[in-house]
């Protein structure tokens, strides 16, 4: 009860952000039913994709101050097994969704434990490792359809279809992971507020402090990993269904493990609105790049360039990313 | 039976032996002083007793149970709380929120943690702070919430490592008042490292004395002060000579 309460709780927030974020949201719940184009419905869809990974990534990425750029091998996961699950079996995807959260936390575990042993910088290149090591298995392992993937074919479902998430009309997506989105953001407001959360916290501050405080620190920090899994899986799982085409290349790449990262990481690590700032950033701005630049020869990986100008200034300047500069903009106002 | 036994305590760090066949007791209720120069093992010896250290040998008992090979939180979780001497917040939390990080040692709910924090500020005076982020505030309050982030673990003995260091006088008076209304009021066993004399000389039932890894004198802090040892290692004679008066 009290966690229920917990979560629908923003009031430690400014009036102001709460109405900016009010009227967001209800923007985002009416934009389908004006005139759109299918770019932009689906850039949108994308920008709830990625705010999601981005929110679980901050979990144990900011919260937990552990730089995690290995979120792709779960994403992976949960897409593998919803596909799997449909394409020979027929099973939906409110069954199969699960089964690849429980699949993903228990590899979560495995990779968890020992990985947890290291510190900062060690700990992300292993997570890297682990990550490309899990890629290429997928690329050879013929049960998944090795690299050329796997493709849900809609023409054997009738659409709607909102048991296996099957639908011609991006609007249905749309709605479902915006109810996804929604209930990540409650989930985080109370995770923050958790004891948990404020382990982590201190676990990011100090980590002989933490310990002295009865913090078990590398117990947390797996329990706080397998969240962000469960989070980034799930997503996972629904990406299956959306794209219909899965293959370890798209789902699996380095690339999406640091988009993910850098998500977080521009809006804010460690902020409850940051990650979804920084998906309403980087995500236009990857799509339209890729509209305009990417046609043009010679200009293909120019979206790469710039993510990484923008880890390289986030890190130089604020590494609590634009709410950083935010927050620090307001306190210096007199109240 | 005594709260804390050190058995021959031993903790070498590569060729150095930083704590060397160091015994002693704390008994329930007490205050114990740990002092000696820089470098004597007084903040290892904490490390070891806490669990953030591995031993190299000896043994270390605490409420009747050895713990020697216990982790840091297990350690923590039955009851030894401390304070660091270097201690650098990062600044997310605030005052209320780091000590609410203590109080959820025993507890998962957020309200209750919170109305455990609040008590414990108030009681250590700190009401006023709550809403501040740790990292605003002076050295010496910033001390002070360490120690109100310790005992809202809820311990049954606290290290404290030099929480007066670098305060000036009314600020040492303050956190000496802190110290005392832990002690005598709330009845927890303290243990501190403190190089402020007139702290350490006016409050600890009992002194020990580090050099050099070894434990060279324990005793009431009269005793202490007139030991030529320690005076020879660490007080030196000027300070004999200007607080003789009230040692005796």
């Amino acid at each position: 009860m009290e966690a229920l309460k917990s979560a629908f709780d923003f009031s430690d927030f400014p009036r102001s952000d709460l109405f900016v974020a009010g009227a967001l949201v209800v923007l985002l719940l009416v934009f389908p039913l004006f005139p759109h184009s299918a770019f932009a419905m689906a850039t949108v869809i994308q920008f709830f994709i990625f705010s999601l990974y981005g929110m679980g990534w901050n979990t144990i990425g900011g919260y937990g101050g552990q730089v995690d750029l290995g979120k792709a091998q779960y994403v992976g996961i949960g897409a593998y097994t919803t596909a799997v699950m449909l394409i020979r079996w027929d099973i939906p995807f409110w069954v199969s969704m699960p089964v690849g959260v429980c699949l993903a936390v228990a590899w979560s575990f495995v990779i968890g434990f020992p990985l947890f042993r290291l510190k900062g910088h060690y700990f992300a290149i292993a997570t890297i490792a682990t990550s490309l090591v899990l890629k290429d298995l997928f690329e050879v392992w013929d049960f998944v359809g090795a690299a050329r993937g796997l493709e849900i074919s809609p023409i054997k479902y009738t659409p709607p279809d909102f048991l296996r998430l099957i639908f011609r009309e991006d609007i249905y997506y749309y709605y479902v992971i915006f109810a996804f989105f929604l209930i990540g953001i409650f989930y985080i407001n109370w995770f923050r507020k958790s004891r948990l959360g404020f382990q982590l916290r201190a676990i990011k501050d100090n980590e002989s402090v933490a310990q002295s405080l009865g913090i078990n620190v590398h117990l947390a920090k797996v329990k706080t990993y397998a969240i962000a899994t469960a989070f980034v899986s799930v997503v996972g799982s629904f990406h299956a269904c959306y794209i219909k085409n899965i293959e370890p290349e798209d789902t699996m790449s380095l690339n999406i493990s640091i988009l993910i990262a850098l998500m977080a990481m521009l809006g804010g690590a460690g902020s409850l609105w940051g990650p979804i700032i920084g998906a309403g950033i980087l995500i236009p701005l990857k799509s339209y790049l890729k509209e305009w630049l990417g046609a043009t020869a010679g200009l293909v990986g120019i979206d790469l360039i710039l993510y990484a100008l923008i880890i390289m200034i986030i890190s130089a300047t604020e590494p609590r990313g634009i709410w950083g500069i935010v927050e620090r903009l307001r306190r210096r106002k007199p109240n | 039976m005594p709260l804390l036994e050190v058995h021959n305590l031993v903790k070498n760090f590569g060729g150095l032996k930083a704590n060397d066949d160091i015994s002693f007791t704390v008994e329930k209720g007490e205050l114990i002083g740990l002092i000696g120069p820089n470098g004597a093992g007084k903040t290892t010896l904490f490390n070891c007793i806490s669990g953030l250290h591995p031993v190299s040998s000896g043994r270390i008992v605490f409420d009747g149970e050895d713990i020697t090979s216990l982790k840091a939180f297990d350690i923590a979780r039955r009851g030894m709380a401390r304070t660091f001497q270097v201690y650098v917040a990062s600044g997310d939390l605030t005052v209320i929120e780091n000590v609410m990080v203590g109080a959820f040692m025993h507890t998962r709910l957020r309200t209750a943690a919170r109305s455990r924090a609040e008590e414990i500020l108030s009681n250590l005076n700190l009401a006023e702070l709550t809403g501040y982020r740790v990292s605003e505030l002076p050295v010496a309050a910033q001390k002070r919430v360490t120690m109100a982030t310790a005992l809202a673990t809820g311990p049954k003995m606290l290290l404290l490592d030099e929480v007066a260091a670098g305060l000036n006088p009314s600020e040492v008076d303050e956190i000496m008042s802190g110290i005392r209304h832990v002690h005598n009021d709330m009845g927890i066993t303290v243990m501190l490292i403190e190089h402020v004399m007139e702290l350490v000389m006016k409050i600890s039932d009992r002194v020990i004395v580090l050099d050099y890894g070894q434990k060279i004198a324990e005793g009431q802090p009269r005793q202490i002060a007139g030991d030529p040892r320690v005076i020879q290692a660490y007080l030196g004679e000027r300070y004999v000579r200007e607080h003789s008066q009230e040692l005796t």
